[in-house]
């Protein structure tokens, strides 16, 4: 390929903070616009989609300097699919947001709205164009945020919390996964540039697999790209995303968050491409296309079928990046372009009718198309796109699916490969029938009890028309192509992208191109087949409908079931764990309180095999002896003390007789301090005692054998504590570091190490210490103060 | 607990605690004491008071300010100096950690100098440290305070 120039470094960074920046800027712009705030949102994703467009053509990384001394750069890689992203996210932004300036008249929230919408928009820009493993986490994770602010709008609403949580939990987990699997890539390579992964595929599949983590980093990667893109079973978070408001469904779930996840496999497919990369990501593909298309059939209400609609396009994008062979980078890449701009036109289409007509439910549309024609144009163009009927543009990106998978049965050698087009085909035919059935809306009869059906407002109506015009551009492409007229730059942009899918010297057949076939190839057989299929069915859709809706009746046959039982089974074992640890007691909080911590404890120790110390006999001399002896009766005592006020006089007892060990052990500072707080404790201890009653009665006895095995279990771990945490005494003391008078008395002009050490070596140490002290004095302030004006329940 | 005993043991020894804790402070760099120490102490000889006298007479007797509901004392009351103290203390040592920052070094970083033939004391040896524990001294006196004050008053 020809060098093409570098990308520029301060318009790549404007591109990804702008609208961050833009979203802090929300809430003042709202009070100055108010619900012109759309125009401002969509002027700035203008700005954006600017400067992704002026990096067209370039290729390269551009880095910031960011903790020079650790190595630690923010980088960014551009090159086609990034752009592709980018333009995506930015363009369709653009759109989204002009668009919700009319759908979202007299909503309330609208600040936050946008706000999150930008920031979303940012994140986004940040997935594609990072180039850093750890980058692009912090941004993948940062979409899922904002996404479930967007998802959770109307947040009184719990079909919309239910939503929200439900895409968090299971974007926000896909998304560890994924950073599990670019840590282990860290462990191999070194490296955290993906840049160094891209330019090296070669050695970093050798490296993976000769430490035997090639498997792992494949099944971890997958899982977010899989968590993100809403493949089965994990797909079940985007119909219940469905709550948010329309444009953030058409924005998120259309053309930018959902494809996060298949730009993370075309991003790493180069790298990781391989028979099982192929067995893996096209297994998962084809799974999704088509049960996901099964269920667009059993579909209620337009936007669960476009929804389920998008996971199934997932699905076939996720199949294409998975064929091992060039041809399925090309159907990746072509698919996102198409899918983004049909799905995306389908959904703001479905704005417009559920907001004119007041309902969504299928049943009760019909005939739309004479209240609203310009919106029917749009869905014709766009619907039997995504139905795959020729010369319409998702046609093109199938065909090259089914070739694609042709190839690769054929590759195989037959058998149960030839399952991959058949599965094509079979997911197919379901994506003809759910299509036809959202075209059909528009026509027929309309159903008794629609009343007449008002135009939308231009602000709703010129995004849709733009994004048909552009579908409807690309298969107009495609009839040209058929007569070989082909519109260059598209092609060769698309080539890019699939450039950017494929290892670096992979043959690209001379680039992108696309067209009606001439002569019948299988894949034009394939698309015939399903056609006819599809016509033939689609009579039957009703009783499709209610086989599909039967068989999504039976609990065990849904992923939902597993989420809800898994979700709530947590949630009542927690309340159940609560009840039980916290039940207002304080000897119960604080009989597990101490039994989990010597638990955890004595466990670190056994996990992390430390050895006792060997005994090496008494070196106590008598002084001491008699202190520690008096110290032990003192403990006794406590725990037969008959009343509060002599339990806790015997236990200073305990404490005076620590504070003398000390000054035996030459401690004076420590001495002091015990002394002081032994005295001070005594006090308070007596202030409350005042108020208590002399002593709570007896307790029954398997109660005191309980007490008494946990207060020997806490003391025994802490007896180990020390004898472990002493046995690695160093050779040279520390003492001795710090009794150097050169250090002390020159240095820091103090004579007392103690205090040296606290209040100038580790003076920030103790600059934390006297924050905490202030932060327990006010928690305490305020708890007291809060529970008097009864605000606690 | 107020026996006229203790309330005469008590005149005597406040005072004498107070000292000792200011004296512990001041030392605290050469001798046995410090911040923390002398922030207890001070807190015990005020824990003193509560005891012998109640929780009323710091502020009504010796401040002549009268309160009416306990969350009235919490907010506005003796309460609220023991907040400022606390507050003072951590604004000192923060402080006292940003001022060689103008002088070019780190963050708390120390220095001490000797001040020769003071008329009548003699020689006298500062450190900076000084400022730093007097920060750690009101943390602790506020802080302790705040909670026995506000236990106390339950």
């Amino acid at each position: 390929m020809q060098p093409t120039p570098d990308p520029a470094a301060s318009a790549v960074l404007a591109v990804v903070f702008l609208p961050f920046v833009a979203a802090a800027f929300v809430p003042l712009v709202y009070r100055a616009l108010g619900e012109r705030t759309a125009y401002y949102a969509a002027a700035v994703a203008l700005a954006c989609f600017g400067l992704v467009a002026s990096q067209y053509g370039t290729h390269g990384t551009v880095s910031f300097p960011w903790i020079p001394s650790l190595g630690v750069s923010v980088s960014f890689y551009v090159d086609g699919l990034s752009l592709l992203i980018g333009f995506l996210a930015s363009g369709v932004g653009v759109l989204i947001l002009t668009y919700s300036g009319g759908y979202m008249h007299g909503e309330p929230g609208q600040p936050k709205y946008y706000a999150a919408l930008l920031a979303f928009m940012g994140s986004m820009l940040g997935v594609a164009f990072a180039a850093d493993l750890i980058a692009l986490f912090v941004f993948w994770e940062l979409t899922s945020l904002s996404s479930f602010i967007l998802i959770g709008h109307y947040q009184r609403q719990k079909s919309s919390q239910y939503a929200a949580r439900k895409s968090m939990l299971i974007t926000v987990s896909g998304g560890l996964f994924m950073l599990v699997g670019f840590l282990l890539l860290h462990a191999v390579t070194g490296e955290f540039s993906i840049v160094y992964m891209l330019e090296n595929p070669e050695f970093v599949q050798e490296q993976l697999r000769a430490e035997g983590l090639f498997l792992p980093v494949l099944g971890l990667v997958g899982v977010g790209a899989a968590a993100k893109s809403a493949q089965v079973p994990l797909h079940i978070w985007l119909p219940n995303a469905m709550e948010a408001p329309t444009p953030v469904s058409a924005f998120l779930h259309s053309a930018t968050m959902v494809k996060a996840g298949v730009y993370l496999l075309g991003r790493f497919r180069p790298v990781l491409v391989s028979h099982e990369w192929e067995l893996a990501f096209a297994i998962l593909g084809l799974t999704t296309m088509t049960v996901a298309a099964i269920l667009a059939v059993g579909a209620t209400d337009i936007k669960e079928l476009l929804a389920y609609s998008t996971a199934s396009h997932l699905g076939l994008i996720v199949a294409g990046f998975g064929f091992v062979s060039e041809l399925g980078g090309e159907t990746g890449a072509f698919h996102i372009i198409n899918h983004a701009t049909f799905k995306a036109a389908l959904f703001l289409v479905a704005g417009i009718v559920a907001h004119e007509a007041g309902t969504r439910k299928i049943d009760n549309l019909g005939g739309l198309k004479d209240d609203l024609p310009i919106t029917a144009g749009i869905a014709v163009v766009a619907s039997l796109g995504m139905a795959g009927v020729p010369p319409f543009n998702g046609f093109y990106s199938k065909e090259l699916l089914f070739e694609a998978a042709w190839e690769a049965a054929h590759a195989a050698g037959g058998g149960l490969a030839y399952l991959y087009p058949a599965v094509a085909v079979f997911g197919s035919v379901f994506t003809f029938l759910y299509s036809i059935k959202f075209l059909m809306l528009f026509f027929g009869e309309k159903p008794t009890g629609l009343h007449k059906v008002h135009s939308p407002p231009k602000a709703m109506l010129a995004p849709p028309l733009l994004l048909g015009v552009l579908a409807g551009l690309v298969s107009i492409g495609g009839l040209l192509g058929t007569f070989d007229i082909h519109f260059a730059p598209f092609d060769d942009f698309v080539t890019e992208v699939w450039a950017a899918t494929v290892p670096p010297g992979a043959d690209l057949h001379g680039g992108f191109s696309y067209y009606i076939p001439d002569h019948v190839t299988p894949a034009l057989a394939m698309s015939a087949v399903t056609i006819a299929l599809g016509a033939a069915a689609y009579p039957f859709y009703d009783r499709l409908h209610r086989g599909v809706n039967a068989i999504t009746d039976v609990n065990f046959l849904r992923a939902n079931w597993y989420y809800d039982s898994t979700v709530f089974g947590v949630n009542d074992f927690s309340d159940t764990t609560a009840a039980t640890v916290q039940n207002g007691l304080l000897r119960t909080y604080a009989t597990w309180a101490m039994a989990s911590v010597a638990a955890l404890a004595l466990a670190g120790y056994v996990a992390s095999g430390v050895a006792l110390p060997d005994f090496s006999g008494f070196a106590v001399t008598i002084p001491l002896a008699l202190v520690l002896g008096v110290a032990i009766v003192g403990a006794v005592a406590v725990s037969i003390a008959p009343s509060h006020i002599s339990g806790v006089l015997t236990l200073s007892i305990l404490g005076f007789m620590v504070a003398v060990f000390y000054v035996l052990a030459s401690a004076p500072d420590l001495a002091l301090t015990q002394l002081v707080v032994e005295t001070l404790l005594l006090v308070i201890f007596l202030l409350v005692l005042d108020k208590l009653p002399a002593f709570y009665g007896n307790a029954g006895r398997g109660k005191m054998i309980r007490d008494g095995v946990l207060s020997a279990v806490v003391g025994a771990t802490v007896f180990v504590t020390v004898l472990v945490s002493t046995a690695a005494t160093p050779d040279a003391p520390l003492a001795d570091y710090f009794r150097d008078p050169a250090l002390t008395v020159d240095q820091a002009g103090g004579h007392n190490i103690v205090n040296v050490i606290l209040v100038d070596f580790r003076a920030f140490d103790t600059m934390g210490e006297i924050a905490v002290v202030a932060m327990a004095a006010l928690s305490v302030l305020t708890l007291v103060a809060m529970r008097e004006r009864g605000e606690t329940q | 607990m107020s026996t006229v005993i203790a309330r005469t043991v008590t005149r005597t020894v406040v005072p004498i605690i107070l000292v000792t804790a200011v004296a512990l402070l001041l030392q605290g760099h050469n001798l046995p004491g410090g911040g923390f120490i002398g922030g207890v102490l001070t807190v015990t000889a005020f824990a003193l008071i509560y005891i012998i006298y109640g929780l009323d007479y710091l502020e009504e007797e010796l401040l002549h300010q009268n309160r009416e509901t306990i969350i009235e004392s919490l907010q506005h009351g003796i309460v609220e100096n023991y907040q400022i103290a606390f507050g003072v203390g951590l604004a000192v040592a923060a402080v006292s950690g940003l001022v060689p920052l103008l002088f070019g070094g780190n963050f708390l970083l120390q220095d001490h100098w000797y001040t020769p033939a003071l008329p009548v004391y003699g020689e006298l040896h500062v450190a900076s440290a000084l400022a730093f524990d007097l920060g750690v001294y009101f943390v602790v006196v506020g802080s302790l305070l705040t909670i026995l004050a506000v236990v106390g008053s339950e």
